[in-house]
């Protein structure tokens, strides 16, 4: 890789240093105060992946690197659970998983499994709210014989129907089993409540799961998987013209089409409230949250550094600091922020013991109620811009990372220089913007409130006086 | 510390997936650079200029097995004490945090020595002593910063900032852009020498929470406690991390100062640091911060080696969740040979959708939902378990995977696996082993952990000449010596029946 050229498109991060000169000749210079210490300068060039577009339509990134005689291949598509017909939710689910286990037009799926076992290659296909993924990996003295096989599943897989049923049943098993998993269950109830009335909030039950035959497999297969609907990351030990030559050979044939995914979704209604799911055990789950700025709104550098001080950034965080380590009141809390095209999500969270469930969340408005009346720092502002700007480069850790990023820029249509000016964004943040945003997004009263535990015996604190509505999870 | 830190073992697992293959060898050998200083710290080196940034592992031969009767999870609250900062780092004022701390400590012993008490304590007495400790916390917040560790760290861009306790290692590791190395010699050799234990009681209460989260409302969690308890009668290895929940509540800040001496032995401790560094530069700056730590003196820990099981053992969970059963094997550690032979079993029978069990129950049978088989739980540094966790898909039970898993088992003392099946474990084997050295943080944490645990790296560079090494014959025997009625464990989960 060091013997390549850089191309022209590259990134260069010079990492923010702090230089206090002479600090280091203290009587021990061991133990010079951390913030004192004279790191030297950080710059380099990240070699960037090539991007190339076959006839079809199909989108590829290529970064090559041989220190592992290794090829791993990541794809985007643009499609994902939202697409679920229905009374028929879990097609999206179901196609990704048959895709990949009931077989091609060639192979059976017994075969398709055997081979990728003796060569222990892998192929994954996940299906998500608003996108799906594919992952792979072979050595590469295994690459054709791999790239093979994943092409098949791909364009031409069989959907036989046994393991179709055979996947059916396993989901409705997955679905027993959420039941026992208080954190993932809160989290899908959660989801359920926040995208009410909107396909997001459409998921998978045992009776929708039962409406489901080969043929809604099929056409879901047919209106998303095409070759101008697809991105592909390809890294490692492979070159450049292998990989075309590969790519042409078994994803040539694959005809263009009308990708299904055009139709724009109604944007989700925020409908506060408080909401218990009753569950005996001895922890409560804690999950709170509301709608924020979508990753094309120019609020998305702001509120990404709001929401670290909130309580993403780890022990220093609002939240993480106050709920865990001021109070001893969980062991995991804080919050996360899922920026999406047009909307984003955020969230609070803590698990607590049932005696101390409703004064946990009270701190938690309290946190919420506090960053909204503007008591964030100037030292807060900076610390979270260093963090996330230095912290930066870790997106770029490897060939298959570098290529992903990219990637997955162009997937999510932002703009080219993305990547590039991201810190400099970052940057820009001032203590106004964070005031205005937790004005906007950190209203404790627009938050949706659900708890899972067991509700009959939380404390009481005077300060939570909402009359809870009683839910049940989906079956 | 904030995630993994009682799966770690899972994660050890997976990188003790490896080989080294004819047709492939990095040749780790060349690359690694292994030093001894003074004091007796090892220390592992290797360049690697994928990226500009480095990957740090600090790893201790200390763990959940050195603990003394009736501290268990000692080992574990240490490693988040050690989040707390040191005498320079994170205070305001220690002369005078000193004096707070001494207070809070006397204050918190008497107060869990009241407690103790159960239904004979004095309510009064408590409530007193609960108001004198808050007033003291309070106060004693006027002096120190909090999170002053974390802080440094994260603002200087570091990544996966993590501890973890084991069985048998305790490991405290970061990911940096390279060029800011010393900021973790700083901190790191800081925290060996003058560690400061601030926040005990509030931090023993978030560890309290750790268990309900993990074990409590976890029917895996409660599966898994267990069985160990049960497969292990004697050694420590029965219990768990994190501690049982009567002696989590006892634990006191002078069981973390005896732990901590233990810690911090040098011969004990064993530092990676792979990435985008030039190896001379930073073995100095090692040496200048951690060359400071003294030496100390060997002090043999006798454990008694858990004694030879004669008959079979069973225990069953009540429990509202899905049924799921996990069924054990005691076994020699690594380097022993019939241990690489398990790792090859353990392939055979679950890694993969052609892999035996999985195969048979999950899509032949279609009686479970999940299968899978792990080699050396719940550690490696004493002989340990082979396992098989599975989980019935309903309507069917815990019994039918019984039965069907253990007729596979002595399937495999009367007829050798086939050749496709010992080439396609060799090659799942050789592609984990590859796989994890696709990044610095993953090659730091194997490097360091063999080394430490092991007392040399290497077993993981030799670890697929090894497996090449294992046949049909030695499956069969292997499973032969090992996978008996009399050698076994088996521990369910069901719901009360109705």
């Amino acid at each position: 890789m060091l013997a390549k050229k850089i191309l022209n498109f590259s990134f260069i991060f010079l990492l923010i240093t702090a230089i206090f000169p002479g600090a280091a000749s203290a009587a021990d210079s061991r133990m010079i105060p951390p913030d004192k210490i004279n790191f030297p300068a950080l710059k380099f060039d990240l070699l960037p992946a090539e991007r190339l577009v076959l006839e079809n339509g199909i989108i590829i990134y290529i970064l090559e690197d041989h220190e592992l005689p290794l090829v791993n291949i990541e794809a985007l598509v643009r499609t994902g659970s939202i697409y679920d017909p229905e009374g028929k939710e879990g097609v999206a689910d179901l196609t990704a998983y048959v895709m990949r286990t009931g077989g091609t037009e060639k192979l059976t799926g017994d075969e398709v499994d055997r081979r990728f076992d003796l060569l222990a290659a892998s192929a994954a296909v996940s299906m998500h709210t608003d996108y799906a993924t594919v992952d792979f990996s072979a050595l590469s003295k295994n690459t054709e014989e791999g790239i093979d096989l994943l092409a098949q599943i791909i364009t031409a897989p069989a959907f036989e129907k046994n393991k179709l049923e055979l996947a059916v049943q396993l989901k409705k098993e997955e679905l027993r089993r959420l039941q026992d998993d208080p954190q993932r269950l809160a989290f899908r109830e959660f989801n359920r409540l926040i995208y009410r009335n909107n396909p997001r909030g459409r998921m998978f039950s045992s009776a929708s799961l039962s409406n489901i035959d080969r043929e809604d497999l099929i056409n879901f297969h047919r209106r998303f998987f095409q070759p101008n609907n697809i991105m592909f990351a390809v890294t490692g030990d492979i070159t450049k013209e292998q990989a075309i030559n590969l790519f042409t050979k078994y994803f040539g044939k694959w005809k263009k089409g009308t990708p299904a995914n055009q139709t724009s979704l109604p944007a989700p209604t925020l409908q506060a409230g408080l909401y218990f799911i009753d569950k005996d055990i001895p922890q409560s789950t804690i999950v709170c949250g509301q709608f924020a700025p979508g990753k094309h709104d120019p609020d998305y550098y702001a509120f990404t550094v709001l929401e670290f001080i909130t309580g993403s950034g780890g022990f220093n965080s609002r939240i993480f600091d106050a709920v865990r380590n001021n109070k001893g009141l969980a062991y995991s809390a804080g919050s996360l922020y899922r920026p999406r095209s047009t909307f984003g999500l955020f969230v609070a969270y803590a698990f607590t013991k049932t005696s101390s469930t409703m004064q946990t969340l009270s701190l938690i408005n309290t946190i919420l109620d506090d960053i909204k009346r503007g008591t964030l720092t100037a030292n807060e502002l900076d610390w979270a811009k260093q963090s996330i700007n230095n912290g930066f480069i870790f997106s770029f850790s490897s060939v298959q990372d570098i290529a992903w990023q990219q990637m997955k820029s162009e997937f999510e249509k932002m703009p080219p220089d993305y990547l590039a000016r991201y810190r400099e964004r970052i940057e820009k943040v001032t203590l106004e913007d964070l005031n205005r945003l937790a004005g906007l997004y950190l209203d404790k009263s627009n938050n949706i409130v659900l708890i899972l535990g067991d509700y009959e015996n939380f404390d009481k604190p005077a300060d939570i006086n909402a009359e809870p509505v009683i839910i049940k999870p989906q079956e | 510390m904030k995630r993994n830190n009682l799966f770690l073992l899972f994660i050890i697992l997976a990188f003790s997936l490896g080989l080294n293959g004819k047709a492939f060898c990095f040749d780790l050998e060349s690359r690694v650079i292994k030093t001894k200083l003074k004091n007796g710290i090892t220390v592992l080196i290797m360049e690697r200029h994928i990226s500009p940034t480095v990957s740090l592992y600090i790893r201790h031969r200390i763990g959940a097995v050195d603990e003394d009767k009736g501290e268990t999870g000692a080992a574990h609250m240490l490693e988040h004490m050690m989040f707390k900062g040191t005498k320079t780092i994170g205070t305001k004022n220690y002369a005078a945090e000193k004096k707070i701390l001494e207070a809070i400590e006397k204050t918190g012993a008497v107060l869990d020595k009241e407690k103790q008490k159960g239904d004979k304590a004095n309510a009064k007495t408590i409530e007193e002593l609960s108001s004198r400790l808050r007033k003291l916390q309070d106060k004693h917040k006027k002096y120190f910063i909090p999170n002053e560790i974390d802080r440094l760290y994260t603002q200087n861009g570091g990544l996966d900032l993590n501890a973890s306790t084991g069985h048998d290692v305790t490991t405290y590791q970061v990911s940096l852009p390279a060029n800011k190395l010393e900021l973790w010699a700083r901190i790191e050799s800081d925290r060996l020498l003058n560690p400061v234990f601030r926040e005990f009681y509030t931090e023993r209460d978030v560890v309290m929470e750790e268990r309900r989260q993990r074990t409590e409302t976890n029917p895996a969690g409660k599966l898994y406690e267990q069985f160990m308890s049960v497969a292990f009668s004697t050694h420590p290895y029965r219990n768990p991390i994190i501690g049982w929940p009567q002696d989590l509540m006892r634990l006191s800040p002078a069981a973390m100062k005896k732990y901590f001496e233990k810690y911090r032995a040098p011969h004990k401790t064993v530092i990676a640091v792979v990435g985008a560094i030039n190896p001379e530069q930073t073995l100095k700056l090692i040496e200048k911060y951690f060359g400071a730590i003294p030496p100390s003196k060997e002090i043999k820990n006798i454990i008694a080696p858990e004694p030879k099981q004669t008959e079979e053992r069973r225990t069953e969970i009540i429990f509202d969740a899905s049924p799921a059963m996990i069924i054990g094997f005691h076994k020699p550690n690594p380097p022993a040979y019939d241990d690489y032979v398990f790792d090859v079993l353990e392939t055979i029978l679950a890694d993969g959708r052609t892999s035996r069990l999985y195969n048979l129950l999950v899509k032949q049978m279609q009686v479970a939902e999940s299968v899978s088989a792990y080699n050396g739980l719940p550690a490696s540094l004493y002989p340990n378990l082979f396992a098989i966790f599975a989980s019935p898909r309903h309507p069917h039970t815990n019994a039918e995977l019984e039965n069907i898993i253990l007729r596979e088992l002595e399937r495999l003392k009367t007829e050798p696996v086939t050749e496709e099946e010992l080439t396609r474990a060799k090659n799942q084997l050789r592609m984990n082993y590859i796989k994890s050295l696709d990044s610095n943080a993953r090659i730091a944490s194997i490097l360091s952990y063999y080394e430490v645990l092991l007392g040399d790296y290497r077993y993981f560079s030799d670890y697929l000449k090894n497996i090449d090494k294992v046949t049909a014959q030695d499956i069969q025997n292997t499973a032969t010596n090992y996978l008996k009625k009399e050698n076994r464990t088996i521990a369910t989960l069901d719901r009360k029946k109705e």
